[in-house]
């Protein structure tokens, strides 16, 4: 397994399409929303360079884990999985692999935004916290990588693309991590707090603030990877099952 | 029962109301070469797919030197080359070549089987920047670079040019020469008859003959003689002396028969003909001719 995960690694660091998607947009975005001037305002309890550096980082690691979860509806395409499949990797091993490549691949992100936000607004964590928010801002795409895999695993390429985008977009706005939900209507913020974007952008928020998280977003959280390993399983079965 | 490297029983596999596979029976000894014979449709990719655990028989069973395929699988006893795999985007012949060496407990070295597959040059290209003939060398590569006691290979040659199937079959040459077993389906009779040393002919997923190339060319050998229909009555030709099959085409009767002799003579004692032509069938009329007829022949009760 050790080799396909440096195999997978390796031509991860390859694409240059990833590299686009979670590091340079979310960094430029973030240069852009974050210029308006924006001092002394506090969102989610932090700073608000803090809290859109956050939600950038958090919209930059969803774009890059839902991509490479998706990206595998095209190895099925192709056939490499089936020809996978008569190697001696465990399938089980194979998925493991993929869905643990698929939570490193949102990590760019939120170093690059990061950086960013330590650089353009002096933006002072301390290592313990800064610590906390990578680690939790990793653990936190394990949901969003189930449901790239369910779509890459459920879906052809030509649909993966759209639907992947529309997943995209929609958990990301209505989730407050390009806008903040201060500035939501209440019930789309309302919205907001059951999804798992809102809550994955908490944890850093949290993080950031020197708080653990809460446990109602944890439960949100939970109950949203529930919902995405049962579909990506599904998924799976149904797509080895078939030809 | 220990040189038995695939035993194939009674193996059904339906898809809606078509049989693909339909009760396929097969004994494959270790250390043969085996071509799979077949006109496109008749069942080989399935067959192959059921026998590497890809697919589930809906009867039948399957066994890889005695153990169910996946467990055999699992074990590293068998390399596949699929038709129309593709690969992982944006990785290298070297990184696909040592993914598999990882994945298999006893690997080729890599030079080794970059010099086998013919690739020695283009170890640091990406699979998607090589030739239709340079990614299926690449695929026998991955295929063989654990070096499996059993290599199967559905359609190999297929979409490759001349040369470059020169080259693939000198490189599954130099493969079992080890004393491999290795199985590969092929539409190409030549291609059976050159390389393997059994050819399990199928049709409609039977077996309709089995044994050793020479047997079956003679079995697909044959003539072809054929003469103006002119009206005459059609019924009765097929049970001519040594006839196999009747074909109408443009108004001329065709018939494959093992004895062109006996059923010219029988022709002309019987109805008369017209504008009678006595050929040699080519080798492909006659594989469709084979693979057309339902019943079995076995070319001899061959235990290979």
């Amino acid at each position: 397994m050790r080799a396909y995960l440096r195999f997978e690694l390796r031509r991860l660091a390859r694409d240059p399409r990833l590299l686009l998607f979670t590091v340079l947009t979310p960094v430029v975005t973030y240069l852009i929303f974050s210029g308006v001037g924006l001092d002394g305002d506090r969102l989610e309890g932090v700073d608000a360079a803090v809290a859109l550096m956050v939600g950038l980082a958090g919209y930059g690691a969803v774009a890059g884990v839902l991509s490479v979860g998706t990206s595998v509806s095209q190895e099925r395409a192709s056939g490499w999985l089936r020809q996978l499949r008569v190697t001696p990797l465990p399938a089980w091993q194979a998925v493991i692999a993929k869905a643990l490549v698929c939570t490193l691949s949102g990590v760019p992100s939120v170093i690059a935004v990061g950086c960013a936000g330590r650089i353009q607004h002096h933006v002072e964590l301390g290592a313990g916290r800064w610590a906390a928010l990578l680690l939790l801002m990793w653990v936190g795409t394990v949901p969003f990588a189930l449901l790239g895999l369910a779509i890459g695993y459920g879906l052809t390429p030509q649909l993966a693309q759209p639907v992947n985008f529309l997943a995209f977009l929609g958990l990301s706005v209505l989730g407050g991590l390009l806008v903040p939900v201060a500035y939501f209507p209440s019930v789309l913020r309302h919205l907001a707090h059951a999804l798992p974007t809102y809550r994955f952008a908490e944890l850093g928020w949290r993080s950031a603030a020197g708080l653990t998280p809460t446990p109602s977003g944890l439960a949100v959280l939970a109950a949203w990877t529930l919902a995405f390993t049962a579909l990506a399983t599904w998924a799976y079965r149904r797509s080895t099952t078939r030809r | 029962m220990d040189d038995t490297a695939v035993r194939l029983d009674g193996l059904t596999r339906r898809f809606g109301p078509v049989r693909a596979v339909d009760g396929l029976d097969l004994t494959i000894a270790r250390g043969s070469t085996v071509a799979l014979l077949g006109p496109n449709g008749a069942g080989k990719s399935t067959a192959i797919s059921l026998m590497l655990g890809l697919d589930r028989p809906d009867s039948g069973t399957v066994s890889l030197f005695g153990r169910p395929p996946a467990e055999a699988v699992r074990a590293g006893r068998v390399g596949a080359m699929l038709q129309d795999a593709g690969w992982a985007p944006s990785a290298t012949v070297r990184e696909v070549v040592d993914l598999a060496r990882a994945l298999y407990p006893r690997a080729v070295q890599t030079d080794r089987i970059l010099a086998l597959a013919g690739l020695t040059e283009r170890a640091g290209r990406r699979l998607d920047k090589l030739s239709g003939g340079e990614q299926q060398r690449a695929r026998f590569a991955f295929a063989l670079a654990g070096d499996p006691d059993l290599l199967v290979l559905d359609e190999p040659t297929a979409a490759l040019d001349v040369a470059a199937r020169q080259a693939f079959w000198a490189a599954i040459d130099r493969y079992t020469a080890d004393g491999h077993t290795v199985l590969f389906s092929t539409h190409h009779l030549h291609e059976a008859d050159e390389f393997a040393d059994r050819v399990v002919v199928l049709a409609a997923g039977r077996v309709v003959a089995d044994g050793p190339p020479a047997q079956i060319r003679a079995l697909a050998g044959g003539r072809t003689v054929s003469f103006d229909v002119a009206g005459g009555p059609l019924d009765g030709l097929d049970a001519l002396p040594g006839v196999r099959s009747v074909q109408v085409r443009g108004g001329r009767v065709a018939l494959t028969t093992d004895d062109a002799d006996a059923t010219v003579l029988a022709l002309a004692g019987t109805r008369g003909f017209q504008g009678l032509e006595v050929t040699a069938a080519a080798l492909e009329t006659a594989f469709l001719t084979l693979t057309a007829t339902p019943t079995t022949r076995t070319a001899t009760p061959t235990e290979h």
